[in-house]
């Protein structure tokens, strides 16, 4: 295989497999939330805003690999 | 390549008008405020409320010294990710230079703000935390240092990258329609586009809430210390 179409390939496996840990990760997040939302409603909007900006935490993770993937796609 | 380049380019536009329009909304509201608000200055009485009850709330005291800082920089970042969604203009906050600023000019602030509250030789005690056995302050310095240096990394990054994302996917869709060479499946991306577009109405917005939380909240450690 060229090194161009491994650095192709490579780049499609880094937003891949970093898309399957984030999502993972921000589906437990929000199911976790879910049940403090149903357990204690009167905390709704707290929980809410801790819960948006977790999965911004992780989301930047997943972002990072697409920048990475860019990077290695535009090579 | 010596020099520093300073050609006007479309991101410096986007800018200076981002810049325009924040500063001619507060401008045009604070001169004529009512006791009973009319639309304009509800909206802006939104945006400053949330601003100081929900994000500025982190900082311990002396918390309406810090709301101009936090609330420039919100507005800025709002109302440029919401100008990259003008069909014609590219986003300011989709290049990595102008995020990069934004991220140095916060850590900056944060630094200095650690120096001016503790003192020089308080604000290097910070990088060891308390309580910790003496031959293990080797290790942990350097720990501290790079997790203060990747802060501002991560902050330009995570704006970068949300606004780059958006518009990159909007993109590949509708290059669909140029790999297919055909009129059936035109309706398809267009329609998928139509969703990332709301959808990026809410990363605008959320975006920008982000960036304004996380360095309220490092303003907020700086200020308190460890």
């Amino acid at each position: 295989m060229s090194s161009q179409g491994l650095s192709f390939l490579s780049s499609g496996l880094a937003i891949g497999m970093a898309a399957i840990g984030t999502g993972l990760a921000i589906g437990i997040l929000a199911s976790k939330a879910m049940e403090g939302i149903a357990r204690q409603p009167e905390m709704a909007n707290t929980i809410r805003t801790n819960m948006i900006i977790a999965i911004a935490f992780i989301e930047a993770i997943a972002l990072y690999a697409l920048v990475i993937s860019f990077i290695l796609a535009a090579k | 390549m010596g020099g520093v380049d300073l050609t006007i380019t479309n991101g410096v536009l986007t800018m200076w008008l981002a810049t325009l329009l924040v500063f001619g909304f507060y401008f045009m509201v604070s001169r004529r405020m009512k006791l009973i608000p009319g639309k304009a200055q509800n909206l802006a009485e939104i945006v400053i409320l949330f601003i100081k009850n929900d994000i500025a709330e982190q900082i311990p005291q002396g918390k309406e010294k810090w709301l101009p800082f936090i609330i420039a920089v919100f507005s800025f970042i709002l109302a440029n990710n919401l100008l990259g969604l003008v069909p014609g203009i590219a986003s300011a906050t989709s290049n990595i230079n102008t995020t990069a600023a934004l991220a140095l000019i916060v850590f900056c602030v944060v630094q200095i703000a650690g120096v001016v509250k503790h003192g020089l030789w308080g604000y290097c005690k910070n990088f060891v935390p308390e309580g910790i056995p003496l031959f293990v302050v080797p290790f942990i310095v350097p720990i501290e240092i790079v997790s203060t240096l990747a802060k501002p990394f991560s902050l330009a990054v995570r704006l970068f990258a949300n606004m780059f994302a958006g518009h990159a996917v909007m993109l590949v869709l509708i290059s669909l329609i140029f790999m297919f060479k055909s009129y059936i499946i035109i309706p398809l991306p267009v329609l998928g586009d139509v969703v990332m577009l709301l959808f990026e109405i809410f990363v605008a917005f959320i975006q920008a809430f982000i960036f304004t939380f996380l360095t309220t909240m490092y303003i907020a450690t700086a200020l308190e210390g460890h």
